[in-house]
């Protein structure tokens, strides 16, 4: 790596610090733009909403179809609803409706905002007194925080009832048997670990693709470069933050492994 | 009101502005010419503090501005009305809103009177016509028009910043915004006054490469060339330049000119 290369690196840290910092105290400082807040959160939830139920529906299903055979094997076929439920709350579905996030919605905001920055829009905000990042980034971030969350839970549900058709339908497994292996699994540390994870996914995408937004240069061919370059390094943060926040609350929660 | 003392600028690489100097008073008409990528738009950047120069001084109003911070900066801005290129709307808001835009971010003003208001700049400029339309369904002499009313609305100017007012606009709409131009720059007749425009001499600053436009609304010229100012001077002078690519520049004009006729 050259020395040019670490320096331009260091100051884009920098300046992706400053944005998530600045755009996350936004939430508590004046002035508040709902209408900017409720227009993000429509688009990214209510837009949202029927893929995530598409891609949880598949992946529930698919899922418990792979265990059902896995288990069968074994003579475990009985397990199937608690480790699709284990795998769905704590895992799959946080993961899976972040990464639809960051497809979908990062796409949409670094994208939007890029082309902000090309037509000068943010220029002018910013030649009217206006903060652009209190006005654009804050309303992106509240809407993530709050949307990730709603459609992770939908799709945890939408998934469950996926494994339960395949398990119910396909593998003749009891009906309440499954469910009753679900109630199980519904402890304190396995929904507190799977609702904790969206919260930081929503936060991490929504800084992530306002900043490749906010920094796109060079016309078209620079927005589109902004805007992949928005949603991998949202998709690749996902990842491994998962499996950071998987260990520390592993550890935290009082988990052997 | 503007001076530039000794300022360098460059995007990575690329030196675009090379130790420029140059002061100008708030009731000058300036025209700052010359050709694609050779730092027009900059200027005008940094005038408002979008950018900073990498060194030299700038100095608004007697203060300069050159390491202010953003929260500081905002009161400079507020001195200059500035149109970008292509006139930068708000494309998720309509007219109506983007002409309020400001009146919604600083005022108290009810509906009724943001409503009045925005018909009244938007008639000063000509297209009141368009207040429910989005900026995708506006021409491109419109788009300009309403940016020129929304930026009124913004603040009470003492200068105005014009970035290629006209470019990309047929003769007839060029001809219209630069007749604009000079009517908001002269004192207030009363159609502008209604408008809640303030009195007094305001000058401005248009950037363009188009010769034509700027010798019809301009009185001093300022020409770079390769990082620096290869001319500044008035109109007349301009016509007797021997500098070679202002020349080229002034044939252009004439062949226009002839052309018309």
């Amino acid at each position: 790596m050259k020395k040019t290369d670490l320096k331009n690196l260091i100051i884009d840290l920098q300046d992706f610090y400053l944005l998530s910092f600045h755009g996350l105290l936004g939430i508590i400082k004046k002035p508040f733009y709902l209408k900017e807040t409720i227009e993000q959160m429509d688009y990214a939830g209510a837009g949202s909403s029927l893929i995530i139920f598409l891609v949880s529906l598949f992946i529930g299903m698919a899922l418990s179809l792979q265990l059902s055979a896995e288990l069968s094997i074994l003579g475990l076929k009985m397990y199937t609803g608690r480790v699709v439920g284990i795998s769905v709350i704590r895992e799959i579905g946080p993961v899976t409706a972040a990464l639809v996030f960051a497809g979908r919605v990062g796409a949409g905001m670094a994208s939007e905002l890029g082309s902000m920055i090309l037509g000068h829009q943010v220029d002018t905000l910013r030649v009217f007194g206006v903060d652009p990042i209190k006005r654009l980034v804050t309303p992106r971030i509240i809407s993530s925080l709050i949307m990730l969350p709603a459609l992770t839970i939908i799709g945890d549900a939408v998934s469950l009832f996926g494994g339960y058709y395949i398990a119910v339908f396909v593998s003749y497994q009891s009906g309440s048997y499954y469910w009753g292996s679900i109630r199980d699994i519904l402890t304190f540390e396995n929904v507190f670990a799977g609702s904790v994870k969206p919260f930081l996914f929503g936060y991490l995408i929504a800084c992530i693709s306002c900043y490749m937004g906010l920094s796109t240069k060079g016309g078209a061919i620079g927005l589109r470069r902004s805007t992949t370059r928005a949603v991998v390094t949202s998709m690749i943060v996902i990842i491994v933050s998962d499996f950071m926040l998987t260990r520390i609350l592993l550890y935290v929660l009082g988990f052997s492994v | 009101m503007i001076v530039f003392d000794r300022v360098w600028f460059s995007y990575g690489a690329n030196q675009v502005l090379k130790d420029l100097s140059f002061s100008i008073d708030a009731h000058e008409k300036v025209a700052i010419l010359g050709g694609s990528g050779v730092g027009k738009t900059t200027i005008l950047k940094l005038i408002v503090g979008l950018i900073r120069p990498d060194s030299g001084r700038i100095i608004i109003d007697g203060e300069d501005i050159t390491n202010k911070s953003e929260d500081e900066l905002r009161e400079v801005r507020l001195k200059f009305s500035i149109v970008f290129q292509e006139g930068a709307l708000f494309d998720s808001l309509n007219v109506k809103e983007n002409v309020a835009f400001c009146l919604r971010e600083y005022t108290k003003m009810s509906e009724d009177e943001i409503d009045r208001q925005v018909r009244e700049l938007l008639r000063v400029v000509g297209v009141e016509e368009a207040i429910d339309l989005m900026p995708d369904e506006l021409s491109g002499g419109m788009h300009r028009r309403v940016s020129i009313a929304r930026s009124l609305a913004a603040c009470k100017p003492k200068m105005f910043l014009y970035d290629e007012p006209t470019s990309g606009l047929d003769p007839i709409n060029a001809d219209n915004i630069c007749r604009l131009i000079l009517e908001l720059s002269t004192p207030p007749s009363p159609p502008l006054s209604k408008g809640g425009i303030e009195g007094g001499r305001r000058g401005f600053i248009i950037v363009t490469h188009k010769v034509f436009d700027a010798i019809k609304v301009a009185e001093r010229f300022m020409f770079l060339k390769d990082d620096i100012t290869i001319f500044d001077g008035s109109k007349e002078e301009l016509a007797d330049t021997t500098i070679p690519e202002i020349q080229s520049f002034i044939e252009e004009l004439r062949f226009k000119h002839q052309g018309k006729q």
